[in-house]
Order: C-alpha cells, then sequence, then structure tokens
C-alpha cells in the first residue's frame, strides 16, 4: 500500500472515528475504526508498516481516550504485526475469516489494554464485558461485510444488469 | 522463486525489528508517565488535545447533524424550526433545573452546610460530548470545553440527571473526562434516605457499586444515592443513581448495585462544574507557577 494511501486511510479512520463517537447511537454499533484501519494496512502483508500505522492509530486512540499514552498504541502494534505476518503466512480469506479474525483482535486489543492497566495503574481487570464483545461483533461485521464487498465482482455484477435491462 | 521468499523473509524481520522498537518505546513511555499518572495532566496530551480540538469538534458537528436529520427525517420544515427552538428553550431549563435541584438539596441540609461552608454546585459551562470510550474498563469521554472557559483538571462533569464524572486532561478548548463508570472512579457517596457515606464506584462495565455500607444498614432497593461531598472532587448534593440491588457481602459490608441517574450511552451534552475550593486553588498555583 502506498504511503499516501496510507496516510488517507488514517484520516478517514480518525474522521469516522470522531464520527461515531459524537453521534448519540454511538452504542448501537461501536465499530473499531482504528483496529480496521490497521487491518487494510496489514493484508498488504508489510509487517513495517503495519507496526507503525498499528501504533499512530493506537497512540492517536490513547490521546483521545485513555489516562496513559502507550496502552493502545501497544496493543495496535503488536496486533498490526501479527495481522501482517497471518496475511502473508496463512492461506485464509473470506469475509467470515476476515471477520472472525478482527471480532478475535478486537477482544485480544481489550485484553492486552486492561492487563497493561492493571500492571501500570493498578486498574481493575476487566475481560470480556458486554461492551468488549459488542465491540468484537460490530468491528468483525463491518470487517466481513468490507472484505464481501472487495471480493464482490461488480464490474461483472454492472455488465449483467446493463445486458438484462436491454434485452 | 527464491527471491520472493528472501524478500519476504527481510520484511518480516525488518518488521520483528521495528515491532520490538515500538513496543520497547511504548513501555518505556507507559513507564515515564505512571508516577504521575492521575495526578498531572501530561503536557504531551495536553497539546494532543489542543491540536485536535478543530477536526474533533468540525467532524462531531457533523456526526450531529447527520443523526439530527436521520431523527427528524419524518418532520415538516416547521417542525424542525420548533424542535430547534425548544431544545434552546430545555437546554436552558436543564441548566436551571440542575441549580434549583441543588438549591432544594442546599436547603435540606443547611445546618450541615452552614457548618461547613458554601459547596454548592455551579455551573461553569455547557460542553457537547465529542468522543465517548469504553475499553478494558476505561470509560471517558472527549467533551468540547477546555481551558478557555475555565475548566481545570478536577472539574466534576454532570448533567441534569446526576453525576457523569470528572475533567481528567484539559486542552484549549477541548477536555478529557474520566466516566464515573471507569474501573478507576470513585466518588463519595450517601443514601438520601438513612444518610449513610459509601463509596461509590464503577465496575467499568456499565454499572456502579456502592461500598463500606455496613450489613446493619437500612439500604434498600429504589434509594437515592448521591454525592457526599467528602472526596474533596465532587459537591455534595448531586444525584449519581438508585440502588438497584442489595446483596449481604462477604465480610462487615453490604454489596449495593447502583443504576446510574445519568444514561451514560446517550450523552450528547454536559454540565461541567466548578472545581471544588481545594482543587480550583491548586490549580491557579499551578498556573501561576508556570512561565
Amino acid at each position: 500500500m502506498k504511503l499516501g494511501r496510507v496516510a488517507l486511510l488514517l484520516a478517514a479512520a480518525t474522521a469516522l472515528q470522531f464520527f461515531i463517537g459524537g453521534s448519540r447511537h454511538r452504542a448501537a454499533w461501536p465499530v473499531d475504526c482504528f483496529l480496521i484501519a490497521t487491518a487494510v494496512v496489514a493484508r498488504g502483508g508489510n509487517p513495517s508498516r503495519a507496526v507503525l500505522v498499528g501504533g499512530a492509530l493506537g497512540f492517536l486512540e490513547d490521546a483521545f481516550a485513555h489516562e496513559l499514552l502507550g496502552m493502545n498504541a501497544f496493543a495496535k502494534a503488536a496486533l498490526g504485526y501479527v495481522l501482517a505476518i497471518l496475511s502473508v503466512r496463512v492461506v485464509f480469506g473470506g469475509a467470515w475469516a476476515v471477520g472472525g479474525a478482527l471480532a478475535l483482535a478486537s477482544l485480544v486489543n481489550d485484553g492486552i489494554v486492561s492487563l497493561l492497566a492493571l500492571l501500570i495503574l493498578r486498574a481493575p481487570l476487566v475481560l470480556f464485558s458486554r461492551d468488549a464483545f459488542w465491540r468484537a461483533v460490530a468491528t468483525g461485521v463491518t470487517a466481513g461485510l468490507l472484505e464481501a464487498a472487495r471480493k464482490f465482482p461488480w464490474r461483472e455484477w454492472w455488465k449483467r444488469r446493463v445486458l438484462r435491462r436491454l434485452r | 522463486m527464491s527471491t520472493v521468499s528472501t524478500e519476504a523473509g527481510g520484511r518480516s524481520r525488518r518488521g520483528s525489528l521495528l515491532l520490538a522498537f515500538v513496543l520497547v518505546f511504548c513501555v518505556l513511555l507507559l513507564s515515564a508517565q505512571a508516577p504521575g499518572a492521575g495526578r498531572h495532566t501530561s503536557l504531551l496530551q495536553s497539546w494532543i488535545l489542543s491540536a485536535a480540538a478543530p477536526i474533533a469538534s468540525v467532524i462531531s458537528s457533523v456526526s450531529r447533524a447527520v443523526s439530527g436529520a436521520a431523527d427528524s427525517v419524518a418532520d415538516t420544515f416547521s417542525a424542525r424550526q420548533e424542535n430547534g427552538r425548544l431544545k434552546k428553550d430545555l437546554a436552558r431549563q436543564e441548566q436551571e433545573l440542575f441549580r434549583l435541584r441543588a438549591e432544594v438539596s442546599q436547603a435540606a441540609r443547611e445546618r450541615l452546610l452552614l457548618a461547613s461552608g458554601a459547596a454548592l454546585p455551579s455551573v461553569l459551562t455547557a460542553a457537547p460530548v465529542l468522543l465517548m470510550e469504553s475499553r478494558a474498563g476505561v470509560q471517558s469521554a472527549l467533551i468540547g470545553a477546555g481551558f478557555s472557559s475555565g475548566i481545570v483538571p478536577g472539574s466534576p462533569i454532570a448533567v441534569s440527571e446526576g453525576l457523569v464524572g470528572r475533567v481528567i486532561s484539559v486542552g484549549a478548548t477541548v477536555s478529557r473526562a474520566q466516566l464515573l463508570l471507569d474501573a478507576s472512579a470513585a466518588v463519595g457517596a450517601r443514601i438520601v434516605r438513612t444518610q449513610e457515606l459509601g463509596v461509590v464506584r464503577g465496575d467499568g462495565r456499565g454499572g456502579l457499586r456502592l461500598n463500606n455500607i455496613a450489613t446493619t444498614s437500612r439500604a434498600g432497593v429504589g434509594d437515592v444515592i448521591e454525592s457526599a461531598g467528602i472526596d474533596g472532587i465532587y459537591p455534595r448534593g448531586v444525584v449519581i443513581g438508585r440502588v438497584a440491588g442489595v446483596a449481604r457481602g462477604s465480610d462487615l459490608f453490604l454489596e449495593i448495585r447502583v443504576t446510574p441517574a445519568a444514561r451514560f450511552s446517550q450523552l450528547t451534552d454536559v454540565l461541567v462544574l466548578a472545581p471544588s475550593p481545594a482543587i480550583g486553588a491548586a490549580a491557579q498555583g499551578a498556573g501561576s507557577a508556570g512561565p
């Protein structure tokens, strides 16, 4: 993925996160746009870029929402690396696989942040809360839909549609 | 083929090195902040909040506009105008209601207040909620008001229904607040009916618990819990929630579940209250000590 596209993706993810977070319906579909953006970069198969983008997005998330800078950066950099390695070495694909992987990644992100908060802030360990599950579902389903949309043969579908109309 | 695999191996090695570097950097950064956590606003965070303020405000405005449009898609033009006017009226009246509730509470405890000086919560400003985050026990909100509106770290935030949390980090026009639901949040509280004092803590999962209430207490389901003003942060007499369940704990205290009065998932605007005198004085001291 080219650097210009990566920058555009970062901006879009940040804008979308604010768009959802500023809405009064934010709890209805709490997608982790930062994680999806990290996964989009990771699917290019370049671990360095995935680590940097994941770290940068996690850093932004920390700056806006967390007491300490670095917790989400840590989690998302690690997840970016793992997702990039997975995309290179493991032959899997399809909307279900991508959705499942992103849902799991969302839960792991929560787990890492919670563990770091326990170790550094001595905050209570909160794992697998209802919010975390719902965010994992929303993130997984959204990622799955995006993957399905990406793989859908739009051109052929449009051609068939035009032909059907002409007949 | 071998060139491709060599290139992939090189990328993976570079990625591993970079990952190690980023993770170590994060750990060092976290360690550097840890001793000051909860006591000081990180300068870096304050800068980031200030820099992000215009973008956050614009996007949030767009988000609100889209939300509003979706909600009122069936309304007529005149109904929308009426709605806008009523919303403004409601916001004004909410502020008034908040003040009046506090005054009623004040009148009921006149003697106590006289003994401890004026502690009525005064509203600094109303601010929109730009972003809310709920992850791994952390429950926070980004609000659209900062030190330019007189907000300092520690300023309590509330809505007309009840207490919401307190400001942690402050930028020029944006601040970050810790919600009461946060797993690390705590507020000195009182059961209104029995006048017993305890500590309300967030459970990080969207609920609250009232601790330190003895098993001999007569607290029951439906009892109103309000802030006690004993923690040096939150003002006295602001509603926190209602008792949802009482169970006998393993030791000398009851396990009391509290349903928050404020609807946290639907917050759109909050009232920022004046900080307690101790926090205000400390903030002023820090401000005058600066360059």
